[in-house]
């Protein structure tokens, strides 16, 4: 124990140290617990999202009528799973919201995800519990409020009650593998930042270490042996983490919670823990997760000492392995062909990256300083030398952070295009109208061609879904005739500018007008892939009794749809085509919907037919998806705001073994505010050359994450895009860390300094 | 006879420590002449080192008069602390050199290297300072870093800097403190004869007699001081390292 307190004396002389250590602590493990709190609310808000673009089922009245609360109670008497579903357009424009009611959903809990995304807090974006719903409506005949009562899958027509059926509920097409893409790049993100946090915490260790190197001199002088020293140590470190890692994740959901949510919500996160299940395993999850890293951290160093002679490298040989690590990681992701190896591709990247950065900085600053003929510039270069080397790890997790948040901002924003381009080919026109079962659509078609208002003024056209099966045209390389390829068939007509509006990826010349003579067909983006199909091949089409022989016109970019499609004109299906899906997609123009749904109704000659109004869906997924984008983005603009207060930490205890040495520069007639230029020139050269070094890492990770993880893990590629105007706010966000860490140096340079005991690197002396 | 270099008179400096003033110094006055030389005695905290950064503008005046090399300075005059300011920088630059006990050198930089900066600095031609570390005899050791080099070489190096620079005057904080006897003997050889070549002044703090003996002049703070008996804080106050400081 005397030990223990003579090792711990040395933070009752320097108590700042111990702060600074401490802070460092609280820091890295605010930033994990943030960012994972963050990702797991963009993951529920997520699910919530898909819930409300996924198809289901709703039971309707058999006579026609809306559904109302007496209906929901008949059911659920009848026991039957119901979840009310209440639509809800909020006064003054202010966007539709949906209320759902939780407790009623767990009766779905045999549907999975369907019941556990209504786990998650509801914070009105756009769901909300049904009851703050139901107030907002202005009463029981409010015509704006919609009730829908949502069925489990397992319900049958023969489990209901007399005068109900039921019926297809949607708002929206399922976002299938988009989503699951953007939950992967989710957690490849999630990795990374643990990567980052491990850094911290190991920078944090060696900062420790090194400011009682002499401490440990002495002690061994005395005849402790360091094995007891270190154990000693290590023990220290887990009570110091014990202390910080709880305070450190409360920080850290209280900080994500105020990124991600009003500071109402954030306060409810934190402390009303009934609120939402697995709140206690994720505190303990948290806590434990981070007191391991900060183990790991400590018992390499343990480690290290017995194997030491293997382990330490030449600074030469370091290099060399560092590059070799980054080209064989550049390599691997180029030619890797499963995930796996790209993952360690990414890997060997960032861990050649982060070695070489550091060691590029300081070996450019002493080429520089070898050449520069102005002495204090050469002392700026070596000294610039020095700070790169001393504050390589929160450096290196600096870099990184960027990095990084240079990618998710890539992905992020192009998810963003890519979901809009993805809803507005799917909600192309502003009502979908689903042929009745057992209906012909031909009259419907008649009429609305009848429509001169329409025509002038409006675009529809009928949408038919369906199977086909697909023959390459030259057998050479499908000799062995099997049954051809089973694909989706989607046959449209009349062609219009619902469709022409549609972005292709690749096309022949002119190829709408091509597709409305029926000289061809289109293909999605999985089927080319997965064939191997390029623009002007010709494929044969076995569509019911049929063959049709045609060129492939264009390729057409189908996020997230798994499966291979074709384009058809609707007028070349054949008579025996049997549709599984048919449905009139319908922009009214300056007709009203109200007079288009009366007129189909009387030639269908039916009582009620189902619309869907697209502007509605799109509405509520635009607010969703915003919300899980918003989470997304605050969770990298955490990671860069502690990798930024770490640099300033540990640049400002560096500084205080270093500021004799500043200050030397005073005593030899540089004026106070040449000094300070000096401070500032140092500081925010090491972050604008940190963040010059993140820019080519973050935009190879936005590479690999678009162009090769996707197309390997979901078989089709999202657009690559790059934002140089965002690359100016990281460099200019970098300026600010610089400008703030030099102004800890001069508030450091104002108070005495006494000449450090010796020269040596114990006392700041390092070169 | 020399021209008076330096003229102090009625000069106080005190500390604040809590909410009490320590007085340091008080009413000292000294004169020196171009090419003189003076040693500051005084046991441990009676504020050797506080007179000389006082004679280099690193610290201010309470109260008290400093002409030095032309230039007339007020304790008196708080309100233009910024101009006195620039001109003692300008004077450390060019006029002032100051060696202490160690740590005199830009660790990331060769001795040379240091020399070189410090020379320019001053306003000097770089070109002889090789030499100067020939003549201290340490020219073979021009390309080493501070941390390659032993104690006294280090402070020989410091020596080459402030020759390099041409100084009328020198402030040496204990320059030998740090050496053992016999380095020490050396060193402070190779101040004397240097100062006594190139005739700038010299103002020599040390706790050692007989260096003080070589002085023109001796004033002993001890007698003059008006402090206590050294604190615990003044006897650690040459030692500690310097992540101390960053309490
Ligand atoms: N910045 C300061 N703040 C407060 N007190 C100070 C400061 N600098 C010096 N002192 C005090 O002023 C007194 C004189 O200190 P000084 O360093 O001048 O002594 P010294 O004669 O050089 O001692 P030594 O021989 O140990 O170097 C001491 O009591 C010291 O504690
Ligand atoms: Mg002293």
């Amino acid at each position: 124990m005397t030990l223990f307190a003579a090792l711990f004396s040395h933070y009752r002389r320097h108590p700042l140290q111990l702060l600074a250590l401490a802070i460092m602590i609280v820091v890295a493990t605010m930033l994990w617990t943030g960012v994972s709190h963050l990702t797991h609310q963009a993951r529920a808000s997520f699910g919530q999202s898909e819930q409300a673009v996924a198809e289901r089922r709703q039971v309707v009245r058999s006579d026609g009528q809306s559904v109302a609360v007496a209906d929901f109670v008949t059911l659920r008497r009848a026991g039957v799973c119901v979840m009310p579903w209440l639509e809800v357009q909020r006064p003054d424009a202010q966007g539709r919201v949906v209320g759902v009611d939780g407790l009623a959903a767990s009766c779905f809990a045999g549907a999975g995800e369907a019941a556990q995304a209504w786990n998650q807090p509801l914070n009105g974006k756009p769901f909300l519990d049904i009851r703050d719903a139901a107030a907002l409506t202005t009463g029981p005949d409010d015509r704006s409020a919609e009730l829908t009562l949502l069925v489990a899958e397992q319900v049958t027509e023969a489990a209901l009650p007399e005068g109900y059926r039921l019926s297809r509920f949607s708002l929206g097409p399922d976002t299938g593998e988009l989503g699951e893409s953007f939950l992967l790049n989710l957690d490849a993100l999630g990795v990374l930042v643990l990567l980052i946090t491990a850094l911290l915490l190991r920078s944090v260790y060696q900062l420790g270490l090194a400011q009682r190197r002499d401490s440990f001199a002495l002690l061994h002088r005395f005849g402790v042996p360091p094995v007891s020293v270190n154990r000693l140590l290590v023990l220290e470190m887990a009570l110091l983490a014990g202390l910080c890692v709880i305070p450190g994740v409360a920080l850290g959901r209280l900080l994500a919670g105020l990124l991600g949510s009003g500071f109402g919500q954030a306060l409810d996160n934190l402390f009303d823990a009934p609120l939402y299940a697995g709140q206690e395993a994720s505190w303990l999850s948290s806590v434990l997760t981070m007191m391991a890293v900060v183990m790991v951290v400590c018992l390499i160093d343990l480690i290290r000492p017995v194997s030491r002679a293997p382990v330490m490298l030449l600074a030469g040989q370091r290099q060399s392995l560092a590059l070799a690590a980054l080209l064989l990681g550049l390599a691997l992701a180029m030619v890797a062909s499963s995930l796996v190896p790209v993952f360690i591709a990414v890997a060997l990247v960032f861990v050649g990256a982060g070695l070489l950065a550091p060691i590029l900085m300081s070996g450019l600053a002493q080429r520089l300083a070898r050449a520069a003929p102005d002495p204090l510039k050469r002392w700026h270069f070596a000294e610039f030398g020095v700070l790169a080397r001393r504050l390589a790890l929160p450096l290196v997790a600096l870099q990184f952070a960027l990095a990084m948040v240079l990618a998710v901002q890539a992905l992020v924003t192009v998810f963003e295009a890519t979901f809009d381009e993805w809803l507005s080919q799917r909600l192309a026109a502003d009502f979908f109208v689903e042929v009745p079962a057992g209906a012909d659509s031909g009259p419907g078609v008649d009429w609305l061609a009848a429509q001169p208002v329409l025509a002038a003024s409006g675009d529809w056209q009928r949408v038919v879904r369906g199977e086909a099966e697909l023959m390459m045209a030259d057998a050479a390389s499908h000799s062995e005739t099997g049954p051809g390829q089973r694909v989706d068939l989607l046959a449209v007509a009349p062609v219009g500018r619902l469709l022409t509006q549609w972005r292709l990826q690749a096309a022949a010349d002119q190829p709408w007008q091509a597709f409305a003579r029926g000289e061809g067909i289109m293909i999605n983006e999985q089927l080319a892939r997965r064939q191997e199909l390029a623009v002007g091949e010709t494929l044969n089409l076995t569509v019911a009794d049929e063959t049709l022989s045609l060129p492939v016109l264009a390729i057409y970019p189908d996020y997230g749809r798994p499966a291979g499609e074709v384009l058809l004109n609707a007028g070349l299906l054949p008579a025996a085509f049997q549709p599984g899906f048919e449905s009139l997609s319908i922009n009214p123009g300056d007709l009203d919907m109200a007079t288009v749904v009366s007129g189909l109704q009387r030639v269908w000659q039916v009582e009620t037919v189902t619309v869907r109004n697209n502007e509605r869906i799109r509405e509520l997924a635009d607010t969703v998806f915003d919300q899980t984008f918003l989470l997304t983005r605050a969770m990298t603009v955490l990671t860069l705001i502690l990798a930024a207060a770490a640099l300033l930490i540990m640049g400002w205890v560096f500084f205080s073994t270093r500021v004799w040495y500043y200050r030397l520069l005073a005593v030899w007639g540089l004026r106070d505010r040449e000094v300070a230029g000096q401070m500032v020139r140092l500081a925010v050269s090491l972050t604008i050359g940190i963040a010059v070094l993140a820019l080519p890492l973050g935009i190879w990770l936005t590479w690999v994450l678009v162009h090769r993880i996707n197309p390997l893990a979901f078989g089709w590629s999202l657009p690559m895009a790059v934002y140089p105007e965002f690359w100016v706010e990281l460099i200019g966000l970098s300026l600010l860390i610089g400008l703030s860490i030099a102004a800890l140096m001069r508030r450091q340079l104002q108070q005495p300094a006494t000449i450090p005991a010796s020269a040596g690197s114990l006392s700041g002396g390092d070169r | 006879m020399g021209q008076a270099l330096l003229r102090v008179h009625g000069l106080a400096k005190g500390f604040r420590s809590g909410s009490e003033q320590i007085p340091v110094l008080a009413d000292l006055a000294l004169t020196l002449n171009q090419g003189e030389s003076m040693a500051l005695m005084g046991r441990s905290g009676s504020g050797k080192s506080t007179l000389l950064n006082l004679l280099c503008g690193l610290e201010h005046p309470d109260a008290g008069v400093i002409d030095i090399d032309g230039q007339h300075f007020d304790g008196s005059q708080a309100h233009d602390r910024r101009a006195q300011s620039r001109c003692w920088a300008d004077l450390r630059r060019q006029r002032i050199g100051v060696v202490f006990q160690d740590a005199n050198l830009m660790p990331a930089m060769s001795l040379l290297d240091n020399v070189r900066l410090r020379a320019r600095l001053a306003g000097q031609d770089d070109l002889g300072c090789l030499a100067w570390l020939e003549r201290l005899g340490i020219g073979a050791l021009a390309d080493r870093f501070p941390d390659q080099v032993s104690g006294g070489q280090r402070q020989r190096a410091a020596l080459a800097m402030v020759f390099a620079m041409q100084p009328a005057l020198i402030l040496a904080d204990e320059p030998t403190g740090s050496l053992d006897r016999h380095t020490a003997d050396d060193v402070a050889d190779e101040l004397f004869r240097l100062q006594a070549e190139h005739g700038c002044a010299l103002i020599l703090a040390t706790h050692d007699a007989e260096l003080a003996a070589r002085c023109g002049q001796r004033l002993d703070l001890a007698h003059l001081s008006c402090s206590a008996a050294p604190s615990p804080s003044s006897m650690s106050s040459t030692s500690p390292a310097p992540a101390d400081r960053s309490q």
